[in-house]
């Protein structure tokens, strides 16, 4: 059996609120596995961003969250033992690492028919049933749960199917997204359905249409707290941002959620109040660009700290355009309403990008906080085993490049009058995986690092003359 | 009193020193190894010597490369992107491209006319997108890593490696050599493996002309060749591929000092240890 990594480092975080989640996860985990043992509430493995959580809530079925399990078991460098028994089983290293150690770690557990030895925070509880959806997005979410049949051959799984209209810079999504919406719904309307023959209830709507009521509220609430990180020095980063997603992906629909982000957007407030940053002396402000991070080296982004790097804003996990904002038709049911919310979020940059020749709806996210945020530079992590997330960050810096060029730009001076300014973005492409350590190296990132800050301070130096 | 800077470049394979003033009055190159202290200190002495200078003449030294942190006797430590861009200005002004292959990585840097990085790209994580590659090839041909490059421009129909790991790599030369494929071709092919690995690379940057390539790599005229069709431009080779991120760095001490001096700053240096350390 593979040696584990030496224990990582706690990352130190900006916020209170951050610093909270390790418990509030742990014991979210360890929740899933007393219901197992005590029968209390059915369990479901899942995924997140499935847009379902109001369903599960109001059926009272505990979600297992089974990719978020496996970026634990990458936090505390634990995952090494369970993609290597998925890699004795047949599965290719080169497949996604978060499926790997899930698979790995079910064999493991099902050949016991208990906890394998030492699992983190208690480990993966069985589930009574599997909810898959590879949207357009992942092809390992759609066939993740089929291999884990294998070792399960009685926990029966729902598939839901989650499209979106592709953009098209000649057409208007809206001409299209009705028949989606519908196909949507169906689909939904069948989870519910499955749901009930699982657990034996009926679905009450009206409780579901409070869940979505909170659900809606708690989205809205997160845009308005992520938007006070525009304040400079910034209150919080992406690193603190890696923790304080976990209500957002694993709470949706719970008061529990609501109230973390309440307690958070004060704390931000009072951290802008007194003039408190991320860093104590904040020099360059970068956007996480793109991709998942690397789990085992969330100290990475102390490392940039201590340079003097904040991270106002990320594109991961930041699922937080406000409803009000997505321009979608209104209904009472919240079944349709689910499915409205769900085509509102994909589109939303499209017609923004319809706009800007050349663009898509992704590059125009990342100007917009590139704006919005006032960045200096851009970070990307290319994970290589989720090509799903990760094809095409390189392509969206080179249309970034086109727009912000390395040359010298005449911009509208802040009384008004024209003045010289340098408009360049550098970009740091960091390149590992998500929770497979083999792949990193922080000799190598840390290099990386230095020298992009240099490159950075040069750009600083550039404007300056 | 006159003033003299020296640069210090611990790379993975080589280390590299250059003394100068207002121009270069030393350099030295060796190999590594695995004691980057014992090395720096006596690339250090070796340069001293050729400069006749003692090290107290030294106004100031800045240390660059992956061993840039095990130089006890560096005023400053700077990353090798920013050393090279620094060099490789000072020899060509219209350089916009920097592409750097070395021993055990390679690199590509964008700058602009001062010479100040705009964007990198590092390869670090297999030796097929390093020298490496052609050092482990030339090992099992049996060949001397420095003919390598004219043996390569001999080939009329380079052969296509397909395998992308070096080790996979030396097993497919192996078998192609069985099968009668001329060295030459093997060679070319080789390098054009390698290129090609390069150029993807280095095309996430937007490449702009003039391209500089340094290092290693650059001392391999095959190389040279195979990267300027994948690139598709003409390719600039510094007279001393190997220095220029020595001469980068003792350039930027210098720039440090001229800018303490204009504008009547103190200069931040640090203590200087010159002596023989080992780890073993």
């Amino acid at each position: 059996m593979a040696e584990e990594q030496k224990k990582p480092k706690k990352r130190m975080t900006a916020t209170k609120a951050a610093a909270s989640i390790g418990p509030m996860v742990k014991e979210f985990i360890k929740g899933t596995v007393r219901a197992r043992e005590e029968g209390t509430q059915k369990l479901a493995y899942t995924f997140i961003v499935c847009h379902h959580e109001e369903i599960l809530r109001a059926m009272d079925v505990l979600p297992i969250w089974t990719e978020n399990f496996a970026g634990i078991c990458g936090v505390k460098r634990a995952a090494e033992r369970y993609l290597q028994r998925a890699e004795s089983l047949g599965f290719s290293r080169s497949l996604c690492t978060y499926a790997l150690c899930g698979l790995g770690f079910d064999q493991w557990r099902e050949e016991l028919g208990e906890m394998p030895p030492d699992p983190p925070w208690g480990g993966q509880a069985r589930p009574d049933f599997m909810i898959s959806s590879g949207q357009i997005l992942c092809d390992p979410r759609a066939k993740w749960y089929q291999a884990a049949q294998q070792f399960m051959p009685d926990v029966p799984i729902y598939n839901i199917d989650l499209p979106h209209p592709l953009f098209d810079p000649k057409r208007d999504h809206r001409e299209v997204w009705g028949y989606y919406h519908k196909y949507i719904v169906d689909q939904l309307r069948g989870l519910v359905s499955f749901v009930e023959e699982q657990t034996g209830k009926k679905m009450d709507y009206d409780r579901l249409r409070e869940l979505t009521d909170l659900s809606d509220r708690t989205w809205n609430l997160v845009h308005e707290t992520y938007e006070l990180r525009r304040a400079v020095p910034c209150p919080m980063g992406t690193g603190d941002a890696m923790n304080t997603m976990v209500p957002l992906c694993f709470m949706m629909a719970t008061q529990e959620a609501y109230d973390f982000y309440t307690n958070l957007k004060q704390e931000l407030e009072e951290k802008i109040a007194n003039g408190e940053g991320e860093v104590d002396d904040e020099k360059y402000r970068l956007l996480w660009g793109g991709g998942l991070p690397a789990w085992y080296a969330l100290t990475d982004f102390n490392y940039l700290n201590s340079k003097g790097a904040s991270f106002p804003a990320e594109t991961t996990y930041r699922m937080v355009v406000p409803v009000y904002e997505m321009d979608i038709p209104e209904t009472d049911d919240p079944i349709e309403h689910i499915a409205w919310k769900w085509l509102g979020y994909w589109t939303h940059w499209y017609d923004k990008a319809r706009k800007r020749p050349g663009s898509e709806p992704d590059v125009e996210r990342l100007i917009e906080y590139i704006e919005n945020y006032k960045i200096d530079g851009v970070v990307m992590h290319l994970a290589f085993s989720c090509r799903t997330w990760h094809v095409g960050l390189i392509w969206q810096l080179h249309q970034l490049a086109k727009i912000y060029k390395p040359i010298p730009v005449l911009l509208l001076g802040p009384r008004g009058g024209e003045e010289k300014a340098q408009r360049e973005l550098p970009s740091l492409i960091l390149e590992s995986d998500i929770i497979d350590i083999s792949s990193y190296s922080e000799v190598d990132t840390r290099n990386k690092i230095d020298a992009f800050i240099e490159t950075l301070e040069a750009m600083q130096q550039n404007r300056g003359n | 009193m006159r003033n003299y800077f020296a640069g210090i470049d611990i790379g993975s394979t080589m280390t590299k020193a250059v003394i100068l003033d207002d121009g270069i009055i030393a350099s030295v190159i060796g190999p590594t190894g695995p004691e980057h202290r014992r090395l720096a200190n006596q690339v250090m002495e070796e340069a001293l010597q050729r400069a006749d200078l003692p090290f107290n003449a030294i106004t100031y030294i800045v240390a660059t490369g992956y061993g840039r942190i095990s130089v006890p006797f560096a005023d400053r430590q700077v990353t090798e992107i920013t050393c090279h861009a620094r060099g490789i200005v000072s020899l060509f002004p219209n350089a916009r491209t920097i592409i750097d292959i070395g021993g055990q990585d390679s690199k590509a840097i964008t700058i602009n006319a001062k010479g100040r990085p705009t964007n990198f790209v590092m390869n670090d994580k297999c030796a097929a997108g390093s020298g490496r590659f052609i050092e482990v090839i030339a090992d099992s041909l049996g060949l001397r890593l420095e003919e390598m490059g004219d043996i390569s421009l001999k080939s009329k129909s380079p052969a296509k490696i397909s395998n992308i790991c070096t080790i996979w790599a030396q097993q497919e030369v192996a078998a192609r050599l069985a099968e009668g494929a001329p060295v030459p071709d093997l060679v070319a092919g080789i390098h054009e493996s390698l290129a090609d690995r390069v150029a993807r690379m280095v095309k996430r940057l937007k490449v702009e002309k003039d391209v500089i390539l340094t290092g290693g790599g650059g001392k391999n005229k095959g190389l040279i060749h195979a990267l300027a069709k994948y690139l598709d431009c003409e390719i600039l080779v510094p007279e001393e591929p190997l220095i220029t991120g020595a001469l980068g760095a003792a350039l930027l001490g210098k720039d440090l000092v001229e800018k303490a001096l204009e504008k009547n700053q103190p200069l931040e240096t640090k203590e200087r240890i010159l002596e023989e350390v080992s780890i073993l």
